[in-house]
């Protein structure tokens, strides 16, 4: 080996290029995507407006595969995407970096990866499912002769403006994909190694350029990849609501706002386990996490039950096998338990905001689940969602009522109580109940998330032929 | 100097494509707008609040930067006050017009035909040397009045091609609208001028295509104005705000693969604008020059104003100096990287344009996401 030390190469920064109908783009625009101490750990390629317009005139003209042909892609790129080497990376070194930059723990991003693959590989039962019992989605279908319902697209192009704080997210968008929509991704420029993945998995399983995707954009861009589209799919907080809320071709993937009951005819004691897990399980950093506990009775001996709980779980580096708490990079993470200290006022701490931000020496820091209780079910911090375990715990009563439990993603109930149980499962705001002792990220290929996907992407017309 | 014989402005009237030895030049033109019989009203009298004489002192190009930055005072000053008197009873005035108003109430300049001709000479030369046919139709997309980019697109429409083709764009209505939280109507405003343009594309013999980079990116969403440009349109020229360079590549090489591609860089406030150097590569950055020693930038940082080193970025500063018009040391809201000028030429050229970048918002914001 001849090269001395000061002869080596010098070392690149991976490259994630935009995904373009011509295939892969460097731009001159590029933004670094940093690990959590900060470091540098890829170049993330920003493309122009122009770019995402051909984009989308490229998807746009672009004519779907036939069904079940997709549907075999996406399961070949479930393969790839959880075993194979995919833009240069083999899975190890995929999972490392996503818990590197992203701060999920290495262990729940594995779990994640092969819960993605799972999903995918068997992504047309989960649409049929989805689609009415009546519906058919041929017009050859035999059935269709003495008229029946035919379920088809809102659209051609769909496009989403992608999650980055857990890799499970990028699950749901492949079945626009199966339905025959060409999709365009915009990642999260903080974990943007999952939608890369993911999108060059599948044009390795035969999607072509023009059917699937990968646009990453400045935040001025953003917009522009859902302008292109006939649908579009936005994560995001209130703000985010705010600036789409009432566009009826965005479908928002809002605050999560996941909550636990327990009423009195249970007792906590038997279902710490799943309080803990539901708050701080998978990482605690997904809208499907509890954000807030309710407890008919007095909540104390549950807080410092929790706060015991909570305190045992160890401050860890993301890809350390032991380490189950997300790390972000210390001046976020000391910002955030700053704003948890601000928002907090008036309830009484048992983890407040002095631990959250528990710093590992090498720029980054874990962020420590809070624990806080309030004295009243309507407390305001009640629905103060935060991307780390942050739990609010309130005393509830019957005359409360369903208010507090309002506009929920996941609700698991620890009650007996059948008319309760009746009313929660009508009010239109709680998206998905769990009875007993389901934690709130419980989740299951062919269930709805946040109701169907293909509620939204979908449209039922009446078909009969002669 | 004290006489005012025509050969004492014979540096200022030289023919257009002759460029004088900057620092004569510059001697030449302080007498001519400090000169009691010569300059401006506007010039006369502020020379007074001065701290220097420029007919004495302002004796090279450089020293242009002892003149402090008078653009503001364009906003109220009368337009027959900027006209120097050295024109005479009958000056041959082609029009006054105006700054964006970005930063507040518009500036006001007047153009005078000598200038006219000589930017026109100028830019004719570019359009040759980028390869731009002769002889064609232009279709402009700018706006007509009352910034200058309408006065010089109708003159190269009708000097370089034949006939030149309007759509009309008022870009300070654009900005009220989003201003005011009307995205919609912007856009549906800019959809209406896109389907101008259309129809123009459609009908007729369109070879030059002038536009500024929304509207074109806006054309590039359409499939058939794409398919119609590439068909019938030979060269674009840009202008009017920035094209990141992404953009400019994605445009030149994927879009109008065929079509030559060349962008100006403009301003009312220097009567005129500045060209995309000929013959740039693809991995170029896209390099911008000046008319010198008549228009002249200088980039600098904006805290010592001082020039940066070559390549690095800065602020644009920049000088307009013609027997028509004097606004020296004028601070552009622009970012540029500073890059040497043509065959030693004075001044700075400058590259990738920018408008002076904003911190990104780091609050904490409630969510997962």
């Amino acid at each position: 080996m001849p090269a001395s030390a000061s002869e080596e190469p010098v070392q690149q920064p991976l490259q994630l290029d935009a995904l373009g109908p011509r295939g892969e783009f460097r731009a001159r625009n590029r933004q670094v995507v940093p690990d959590v101490t900060g470091a540098p750990a890829a170049e993330l390629s920003l493309v122009p407006p122009p770019f995402v317009s051909r984009a989308h005139s490229a998807l746009r003209r672009a004519e779907p595969a036939p069904p079940d042909e997709r549907v075999r892609r996406i399961a070949a790129a479930a393969g790839l995407f959880a075993t194979g080497t995919v833009a240069g990376l083999g899975v190890a070194e995929y999972r490392l970096l996503v818990s590197r930059v992203g701060g999920v723990p290495l262990t729940e991003v594995a779990s994640a990866v092969d819960r993605i693959a799972e999903r995918l590989r068997d992504i047309g039962t989960g649409l049929d499912r989805a689609r009415p019992a009546g519906a058919v989605t041929d017009w050859r279908d035999p059935l269709v002769r003495s008229g029946r319902a035919a379920h088809t697209r809102r659209g051609d192009v769909f496009a989403v403006h992608a999650a980055g704080n857990h890799p499970g997210t990028h699950s749901l968008w492949p079945e626009a994909l199966a339905l025959g929509f060409r999709v365009a991704v915009r990642p999260s420029r903080r974990e943007p190694f999952t939608p890369h993945r993911l999108v060059s998995a599948l044009r390795l399983a035969g999607f072509g350029n023009d059917e699937i995707a990968l646009l990453p954009t400045d935040h001025a861009g953003a917009d522009a990849v859902l302008r292109g589209a006939d649908l579009g799919l936005v994560y995001g907080g209130e703000d985010v609501v705010r600036k789409y809320g009432a566009d009826p071709t965005v479908l928002l993937q809002g605050p999560g706002r996941s909550k636990v009951l327990l009423t009195a005819d249970v007792d906590w004691r038997d279902h710490l386990d799943t309080i803990v897990d539901s708050v701080a399980g998978r990482g605690g950093t997904g809208c499907v996490n509890a954000t807030a506990v309710l407890v008919e009775g007095d909540p104390t001996p549950l807080c410092e039950a929790l706060a015991e709980r909570f305190s045992a779980l160890p401050s860890l580096p993301p890809e350390h096998p032991k380490a189950v708490l997300p790390v972000q990079p210390a001046a976020g993470a000391r910002a955030l338990a700053e704003y948890v200290g601000r928002r907090a006022e008036g309830t009484r701490p048992w983890l407040g905001a002095d631990t959250v931000a528990d710093e590992l020496g090498d720029g980054s820091a874990v962020l420590r689940p809070a624990v806080h209780q309030l004295a009243r079910a309507d407390a305001p911090q009640l629905g103060a969602e935060l991307p780390f375990p942050c739990v609010w715990v309130a005393p509830w009563t019957p005359s409360d009522g369903l208010t507090p439990l309002r506009d929920t993603l996941v609700l698991t109930a620890l009650t007996h109580r059948e008319p309760l149980l009746d009313r929660l499962l009508a009010d239109p705001t709680i998206a998905n109940l769990y009875v007993g002792d389901h934690p709130t990220h419980w989740m299951r290929p062919g269930l709805p998330h946040d109701g169907y996907l293909s509620d939204f992407l979908m449209r039922t017309k009446t078909l009969i032929r002669t | 100097m004290t006489s005012n014989t025509s050969n004492t402005w014979e540096i200022l009237d030289l023919p257009p494509g002759v460029r004088p030895d900057p620092d004569e030049y510059i001697k030449a033109a302080m007498e001519w707008h400090f000169g009691p019989d010569t300059g401006s009203p506007y010039w006369l009298e502020r020379a007074k609040s001065l701290d220097f004489d420029p007919r004495t002192e302002i004796t090279s190009l450089a020293a242009l930067v002892r003149f402090p930055n008078v653009a503001s005072e364009l906003r109220t000053v009368r337009a027959e006050d900027l006209i120097p008197r050295g024109y005479g009873e009958n000056p041959d005035v082609r029009g006054v017009f105006e700054s964006g108003g970005t930063t507040g109430a518009p500036k006001r300049v007047v153009l005078h035909g000598d200038w006219r001709r000589r930017l026109l000479h100028w830019t004719g030369e570019q359009l040759d040397a980028h390869g731009f046919p002769r002889g064609a139709n232009w279709l402009g997309i700018v706006p007509s009045g009352p910034h200058i980019v309408g006065e010089f697109f109708r003159g190269s429409a009708t000097t370089h091609g034949r006939h030149g083709f309007t759509i009309d764009l008022d870009p300070r209505w654009v900005k009220r609208l989003i201003s005011g939280g009307r995205g919609g109507e912007a856009d549906d405003y800019a959809e209406h001028v896109v389907d101008q343009a259309a129809d123009v594309l459609r009908s007729q013999d369109i070879g030059i295509l002038t536009v500024t980079p929304p509207i074109l990116d806006r054309i590039a969403r359409r499939d058939e104005l794409v398919e119609l440009i590439n068909d019938k349109v030979r060269a674009i020229r840009w202008g009017g705000t920035q094209l990141d360079p992404d953009s400019r590549q994605v445009y030149r090489t994927e879009i109008f693969p065929d079509t030559v591609f060349s962008g100006n860089y403009g301003s009312t406030m220097i009567l005129g604008f500045a060209g995309e150097r000929p013959g740039l590569g693809d991995d170029d950055p896209c390099v911008f020059d000046t008319l010198s020693p008549y228009v002249t930038f200088s980039v600098v940082d904006p805290e010592t104003m001082r020039p940066v080193p070559y390549g690095e970025r800065g602020r644009v500063v920049a000088s307009h100096v013609s027997k028509s018009f004097l606004l020296p040391n004028n601070l552009e809201r622009d970012l540029a990287t500073r890059v040497e000028p043509l065959d030693g030429g004075p001044g700075d050229s400058v590259a990738d344009i920018a408008p002076v970048s904003r911190f990104e918002n780091e609050d904490v914001v409630e969510g997962v996401y």
